[in-house]
């Protein structure tokens, strides 16, 4: 949302410097993104009058004198065909940027020219396209003589020299008041300590009361709601045209639609535009005579509906949309001609032989509005403001302002109101000690009661109790917190003085201590963290063997490269070797520590899936010997001991998820007491060519709080005086772990290493030695 | 290895058969080269699954109890000067060590949960349009990867509430990995750290809220802050508002360069509730806020893609 500094200073007495004024606003009720300044955009572009104009024979073209307000005469040629004698214009002088152009790399500069070869033109005459005020290409600008005179600086007219403020609309999520200008001048009142004047801004007033059709709306009706809870209030007025209600003149309604980022369009449109802009309040115009024609009867009915399945309607940006049964549509007898909050409908566009039209100004159900426009795609000015939920207690004063705006060209025939669900006022009751104990303030009754007066509260204080009645736009208002952030946020959160509470004692997260010693463990033996996504792709499981089906699929992923949800961690660390040996880096190791999930394990206790700390661990070299596996098993065993857990290898057998990218000739499950701590091993030949990766390659993946529960810190040896030490030399063809079992329950004292496995060749059986020592 | 033979056979067989396309009638050789391309990606099909079993089933077995191989040398880990830790893991430690030096458990939060704890218990309505603040990923089972640390505030509150009985506070902070469903470039991811922190009490308010985490920043950043705050909207505090430090000058900041650093307020009353905390009695605050650009901002790191690049170029530098 765009917010005009200028307009809003017509409605608060701002006596602050603008930069404090945006911090201010910043600090006390919303967040600022940005401040356009727009104080030099209309630099040299003056008021003038064309005092001779005279058309240049054979082109569009017209030889134009003009009045400047100095005092001689410029010749500017012009290519409108509306420049005429007499009238006030906008030029743009030489050596002024073309307003439309600011934003550009390269801003055009308007000079001097020789046009036709002879003509000299100086600057230009400007159309609504140039000076930014909307896509009207159609002629230049005229201005009413009754606001300018020739010499006037454009800018000085209608208050152009201007800071925009770009609000993020998020921060105002709770607050659709905001979302016109008198309810955000209200709030800027607010916090600058101000009384908000609220009365002087019912402009319609007089109108309506002067206006018989207007005295008594509430009375009867042709509008029903059918459906509870879609529509808390739709109040519509019929008008007929009696006279030319066309736009001649450049107005103040047009600067302000420009600056607040909308286009100015066509008359009745803009009105009601500007009106959203001004209350916060959307409202839409259709031709009343399509409207009744549409139903086939000959009497105006309107009703307010949910859409039915299998009905459609023709929008007026001439899309046809398949209505829903969430949508809500606004029916002439029972055929939709409007989506509710969203877009009119074709059937209904107001044209220029509309002679009657309807002014429709309600209020709709937010949450089915917000299905609607993610459902259709439609993202107005106007829904964004229903999907705010629009309180429902100005709707008919809107309309009236609407009609008395448009009173030129329209007269009132007939107006009705169908308040459904009137808003109840809400009083909420509350202490001063509640307000200061909870901010940590020490503000006084007098001072908590102007605070929320100044933004129309209205406050009873008795012994220190407050009564606090909303009024009707503060539909956020609910409870006690809510009055409370009232007093916080308008006095200024930065007004409250920072104090540490008192110290308390803490427990230890035992998993984040551990996870932190493996990681200190792991990069002193020479492995590099690596976080990665925990989105993968279908692909990626596929590479590494394992099953799709068993990982949690994301409907709304951001691409298929990140539509599940990993199983494990080795694979992303495949993923990442073949990157790195790529860039190349010839022998590295990588390893993350991160939560996975899967879905065979299920639920847990609190019906949500189970989760799994796993670490994962990838070693690969391009240029290394030896077998993969025994370096793979070194690290791990080494890495384990750090814990105080001494692991044994067994066959793979075990059908887990994280086993599946090992080969199983040479892998091994990482067993430890009776449970299952983890896979070691090499990868298959396939999941080794599907990463594209070098052949010496091989990983680990451990359940981490299965180390959490196996590690102890007590040393299981340390005694560092060596007493005696031997070295036994066994040749056998058993297997390695065998072997040492039997040395171990041979030397059940002593500290057993492997020194070296030999084969001869042509030889059977090997010669596996051993050191022992003992302390 | 005979079925692969056999494949093979098929193949050039079927290579043959595309010599007769010049004997189908015109209005045919279509049809007929569609059929006989469909067959030949089938056959290629298998001799790849056949390659691929072949290629896995030709594998040496080794002793895998064994500490090397024979006739190798002992393995050994790789040199310390290679290794390297992650900065955000690092950096998530320091700040968790950091909260409890100040009195904080670090409980951590979990990377999938569910409508409950990511909206429901936090005090968002049914269908509220705040919800879609939060682009959201979901599964096919409607399980939510969390937008938010905050997904773990009533499992905390309730996982301590009984410390409330005894007399003391509830001081809690939660880092985790957090997403979002949003357009990846250098300074968003849609992978990325949060940490949250949960205090409750019966006497906390604003100004301790602001104390801790002024407090906080200066350790983390170890200077002196200027700080400020602003308004915001969080249906589950109630007052909302936005956390600020002036960008110290240490790291290149100007006076008056204030950066957002997290969203925080007073916990709302029906958030209480719903952890079975009496909201008369006790209230408390919370926050929550990102660690990647606090990263960013200590390490004067430009592009937030890296950290989850897995390119040791980038992660050796630390």
């Amino acid at each position: 949302m765009k917010i005009s500094l200028n307009w809003l200073k017509k409605f608060v007495d701002i006596k602050i410097p603008d930069d404090e004024l945006v911090r201010l606003i910043g600090a006390r009720l919303v967040e600022v993104e940005g401040v356009i300044d727009e104080t030099h955009k209309y630099d040299k572009i003056y008021v003038v009058r064309v005092v001779k104009a005279e058309k240049i024979p054979d082109t569009h073209l017209t030889l134009c004198q003009i009045d400047c307000g100095a005092d001689e005469l410029v010749q500017v040629v012009c290519g409108a065909p509306n420049v005429r004698e007499g009238m006030l214009a906008a030029w743009i002088a030489p050596g002024a940027i073309v307003p439309a152009s600011v934003n550009e790399d390269a801003p055009f500069v308007i000079g001097k020219r020789k046009m036709l070869g002879k003509y000299d033109s100086n600057g230009m005459l400007a159309g609504a396209d140039e000076l930014d005020f909307g896509d009207d290409h159609s002629g230049i600008v005229e201005i009413d003589p009754n606001m300018a005179k020739p010499g006037d600086l454009l800018a000085n007219v209608f208050e152009l020299n201007d800071l925009i403020l770009e609000i993020e609309n998020k921060s105002l999520t709770h607050r659709p008041d905001c979302f016109g200008m008198i309810g955000f001048a209200r709030e800027v009142a607010g916090i600058l300590g101000i009384a908000y004047d609220n009365e002087s801004f019912k402009q319609g007033k007089k109108y309506a009361s002067a206006n018989k059709a207007l005295s008594n709306v509430a009375t009867k009706s042709v509008i029903k709601i059918l459906d509870d809870g879609i529509c808390d209030r739709y109040s519509a007025i019929l008008m007929e045209k009696h006279g030319e209600f066309k736009k001649k003149y450049l107005t103040f309604i047009d600067t302000i639609l420009a600056k607040s980022g909308m286009r100015p369009v066509e008359p009745i449109v803009d009105i009601t535009n500007y009106l959203m802009l001004l209350t916060g309040q959307p409202l839409h115009a259709f031709d009343y005579d399509k409207f009744v024609a549409v139903s086939g009867s000959s009497d105006l009915e309107i009703n307010v509906r949910l859409a039915k399945k299998g009905e459609k309607l023709m929008l007026l940006d001439d899309r046809e949309v398949d209505l829903n049964e969430n949508d809500i549509v606004i029916c002439s007898g029972d055929v939709p001609v409007a989506l509710a909050g969203a877009m009119g409908g074709k059937s209904t566009e107001v044209d220029e032989n509309t002679r009657k039209i309807i002014i429709e100004s309600a209020t709709f159900s937010l949450y089915n509005l917000r299905k609607t426009q993610m459902e259709h795609g439609i993202f107005s000015e106007a829904i964004t403001r229903f999907t705010k939920g629009q309180p429902a207690y100005q709707t008919l004063d809107v309309a009236e302002d609407c009609a008395e705006m448009l009173s030129s060209g329209f007269k009132v025939i007939d107006a009705w109101d169908n308040y459904k669900n009137p808003s109840k006022e809400v009083t909420v009751v509350l202490s001063g000690d509640e307000i200061n104990s909870l901010l940590g303030t020490n503000y006084s009754d007098s001072m908590i009661k102007k605070t929320l007066e100044n933004v129309n509260f209205k406050v009873e204080v008795k012994n220190g109790n407050f009564k606090v009645t909303s009024p009707a736009w503060r539909t956020d208002i609910h409870i006690k917190e809510d009055i409370i952030e009232e007093v916080g946020r308008l006095n200024g959160y930065d007004n409250i003085i920072p104090v540490l509470p008192k110290h308390q004692t803490v427990g230890v997260n035992q998993m984040l201590v551990l996870k932190n010693t493996l990681r200190k463990n792991l990069s002193k033996f020479g492995a590099n963290e690596l976080l990665t996504y925990s989105f993968v792709s279908g692909k990626l499981l596929e590479k590494a063997g394992l099953d799709v089906n068993n990982s949690y699929k994301i409907v709304n992923s951001i691409s298929p490269e990140l539509q599940y949800i990993r199983q494990s961690i080795v694979p992303s660390l495949l993923d990442k070797a073949y990157v790195n040996q790529k860039i190349p880096f010839d022998k590295f190791a990588l390893f993350e520590i991160n939560k996975v999930y899967q879905k065979e394990w299920g639920m847990d206790n609190e019906n949500v899936p189970v989760e799994k700390m796993h670490l994962g661990f990838v070693l690969a070299e391009r240029k290394g010997e030896g077998v993969a596996y025994y370096k793979a098993k070194f690290f791990v065993e080494k890495l384990l001991k750090e814990y105080n857990i001494v692991a044994r290898f067994l066959p793979l057998k075990s059908d887990i998820a994280e086993a599946k990218p090992y080969e199983p000739k040479r892998a091994a499950e990482i067993w430890a007491e009776d449970k299952l701590v983890g896979v070691v091993g090499e990868f298959k030949n396939s999941v080794r060519r599907n990463f594209k990766l070098a052949e010496l390659l091989a990983g680990f993946e451990l359940d981490v709080e299965m180390v959490l529960a196996l590690k102890t810190d007590k040393k299981i040896k340390n005694n560092f005086e060596v007493k005696d030490k031997q070295d036994v030399t066994i040749t056998t063809s058993e297997p390695y772990a065998k072997v040492y079992e039997e040395v171990a329950v041979k030397y059940p004292d002593a500290v057993i290493t492997p020194v070296s496995i030999y084969q001869a060749e042509n030889s059977s059986t090997k010669n596996i030695t051993l050191h022992l020592e003992f302390h | 290895m005979e079925e692969l033979e056999k494949l093979k056979k098929e193949l050039k067989d079927l290579n043959a058969e595309y010599a007769k396309i010049k004997d189908v009638p015109a209005e045919k050789r279509g049809e007929f080269g569609r059929e006989l391309n469909a067959k030949k990606m089938a056959i290629l099909d298998k001799i790849s699954k056949v390659e691929e079993v072949l290629m896995d089933t030709e594998v040496e077995a080794i002793d895998i109890t064994a500490p090397c191989g024979v006739n190798e040398k002992m393995p050994d880990v790789y040199s310390v000067f290679d290794g390297s830790l992650h900065p955000l893991t690092s950096e998530l430690n320091r700040v968790s060590e950091i909260y409890r030096a100040m009195g904080f458990d670090v409980v951590e939060s979990r990377q999938l949960d569910d409508e409950y704890h990511m909206f429901d218990s936090l005090n968002f309505a049914k269908e509220h349009p705040a919800r879609d603040g939060y682009d959201t990923f979901r599964t096919e089972e409607g399980f939510i990867p969390p937008a938010h640390t905050s997904t773990m505030q009533n499992r905390v509150l309730k996982m301590y509430r009984n410390k409330l009985l005894q007399g003391e506070d509830i001081a809690v902070v939660v880092p985790g990995r957090v997403y979002r469903n949003e357009d990846v470039d250098a300074t968003h991811e849609h992978t990325f750290y949060q940490c949250e922190g949960v205090y409750v009490s019966k006497d906390c308010t604003m100004g301790n809220m602001l104390g801790i985490l002024r407090e906080f920043f200066e350790t983390y950043y170890g200077q002196n802050l200027n700080i400020r705050t602003q308004p915001g909207y969080f249906p589950f505090t109630e007052p909302s508002l936005e956390f600020l430090i002036e960008k110290p000058k240490s790291l290149g900041g100007k006076k008056g360069d204030f950066l957002e650093m997290l969203g925080c307020g007073m916990i709302h009353p029906n958030v209480l509730k719903m952890a079975g905390i009496d909201p008369e009695v006790y209230h408390g605050f919370a926050w929550g806020g990102g660690i990647d650009r606090l990263v960013m901002l200590r390490y004067g790191l430009m592009d937030v893609r890296n950290f989850e690049s897995g390119n040791l170029n980038f992660l050796k530098e630390f």
